[in-house]
């Protein structure tokens, strides 16, 4: 006999409100329908009614986890409405912030997806590697989380030392490449509980309008850093991971090899760090009447801004479209024809962001 | 989805420029704008899903008179293009029938801005509390001047 279950708005896992109404028959899930808004907190308004300055500590509060990438994607659209170029070293500081954020995003999820399969050795394991990656966050900024490094024109602090973190990286990619990654993939108990679990087709991936990891483990090539290159990406070299098995193992694996991608990409950073200003001018911006959008990837998929002046000291419209708020409804795709068992682990798979969602 | 290669963007800014109500096209560093006070919106979504552009999202500014500017943001590979049009009478078509991720978009800009958008199968809150009225986003609807916008309204 089909029956209903309500989950949420608040779970015994996800420290986030949100709500899934699964109708089920048996042990199988027939429909779900996503309820969000729990949590909402009016950022957008609130940015509006703040001068440009205090404007990016608002928006760097969006989410507690990429926190960084909202206050760069702010600042962008400034400096695009303002016509501001950056310095280059200012550009190298703000990709390595960026990716250093992926890397302690993606390791709180692979922690989190491993408790979620029962897995806790491999959740000790992601998480000891997580706390040399937020210590390194901690070095550069002073914090461990809304890093504040972010101004119009440039970025607030140096990195006085780049070498000095380069070891530390070296042997976080052998941890992840001996310990956490055969972990994911070559465990068997873990490969049964992931593979063919939770599919989203190519083409439902598509249509939901998906980012990030979760359209990348669908056989999509998206990602911003390649497709609008933005601050040092292009210099760098930027390559993209994509895997085609559409399942939660497809999201564990694109999200495993783009940590060792963001690896990469901050020692080369590190290392080729230009010398140079830290910002653009010094003092207080002045945005003149205009528009502007920006794309940003957050470690969850495509950020996007608009933003408008007046030409006053706040701005007039700040709008953020975060990847959770694709990713979320897309479960609804994913949902259909899997034992009800497994949801939990399919709503991790999207890592999905409430946070960010109701802004 | 076609291929980067496939593009054609002067054929594409043909068709869409030959789109009932556009007025003007303009590339700028972030994508091309088109302003389209009238937008005929599904002709334009078929336009964007043949040449497999994704619908990122929607922005909604306050316009005068009650009316609000709805843009449409669409992105594929390295092409953007930004299309913004207006409500009239504070209403709008819906593509929420037609794209999943147009759907979610519309409730927040309902809650917002008040848009109705016309055809839409769920239009409920997406994200406004139960205190306080749909466009709340607006200085021109006060609890004063929009008791008929009131969270009992949306529910009728």
């Amino acid at each position: 006999m089909p029956y209903q279950i309500p989950i949420g708005p608040f779970h015994p896992a996800l420290e986030e409100p949100y709500k899934l109404s699964f109708n089920c028959v048996a042990d199988t899930v027939d429909k779900v329908s996503v309820d969000v808004g729990f949590s909402f907190r009016g950022i957008e308004i609130l940015a509006q009614k703040r001068e440009w300055l205090p404007a990016i500590t608002l928006v760097e509060r969006v989410c507690g986890i990429c926190s960084n990438v909202h206050a760069t994607s702010f600042c962008m659209a400034a400096e695009r409405i303002a016509g501001i170029e950056i310095p280059k070293r200012a550009q190298y500081i703000r990709t390595i912030m960026g990716e250093l954020e992926r890397m302690h995003s993606h390791l709180l999820w692979a922690g989190l997806a491993a408790e979620f399969m029962g897995y806790e050795t491999a959740f000790m394991e992601v998480f000891n590697l997580r706390e040399t990656i937020m210590d390194m966050l901690e070095s550069i900024s002073g914090n461990r989380v809304n890093y504040g490094m972010n101004r119009i024109g440039g970025v607030n602090r140096d990195i006085p030392d780049p070498l000095q973190y380069v070891s530390t990286l070296e042997t976080a990619a052998k941890t992840l490449e001996k310990v956490v990654i055969p972990a994911f993939m070559d465990n068997p108990t873990a490969r049964s509980r992931m593979g063919g679990v939770g599919i989203l087709t190519k083409e439902d991936a598509i249509a939901w309008g998906t980012v990030g990891p979760v359209a990348r483990a669908s056989g999509l090539a998206i990602d911003v850093r390649s497709d609008l290159p933005y601050l040092a990406y292009e210099e760098l070299g930027f390559r993209i991971v994509t895997q085609e098995s559409c399942d939660v193992q497809a999201r564990v694996v694109v999200r495993a090899l783009e940590l060792l991608e963001s690896i990469r990409l901050i020692i080369a950073a590190l290392k080729g760090l230009p010398a140079g200003p830290l910002r653009a001018f010094e003092g207080l911006p002045t945005i003149p009447a205009g528009e502007a959008t920006t794309y940003c990837e957050a470690p969850r998929g495509e950020v996007f801004y608009y933003v408008a002046s007046d030409g006053s000291d706040k701005p007039a419209r700040v709008r953020i479209r975060t990847p959770s708020f694709v990713n979320i409804p897309a479960l609804e795709a994913m949902m259909p024809g899997q034992q009800f068992a497994n949801t939990s682990l399919i709503q991790a798979s999207v890592d999905p962001c409430l946070s960010c969602t109701d802004r | 989805m076609a291929s980067e290669t496939d593009l054609n963007m002067n054929a594409l800014r043909e068709r869409l420029e030959s789109l009932r109500g556009a007025t003007s096209f303009e590339e700028r560093c972030d994508g091309v704008w088109m302003e389209a006070p009238d937008l005929d919106v599904e002709a334009m979504m078929r336009e964007m899903n043949a040449e497999g552009f994704r619908l990122a999202t929607m922005t909604g500014r306050q316009a005068p008179e009650g009316e609000t500017t709805i843009m449409y943001h669409f992105n594929r590979g390295p092409h953007l293009l930004h299309f913004k049009t207006r409500s009239h009478g504070g209403s709008h078509p819906s593509l929420a029938l037609v794209s999943h991720p147009a759907s979610w978009c519309e409730r927040e800009l309902h809650d917002f801005f008040a848009v109705k958008f016309d055809g839409h199968p769920n239009l409920v809150p997406l994200f406004r509390p139960a205190c306080l009225n749909e466009g709340f986003f607006r200085d021109d609807i006060t609890p004063e001047n929009g008791p008929e916008n009131g969270p009992e309204a949306s529910q009728a």
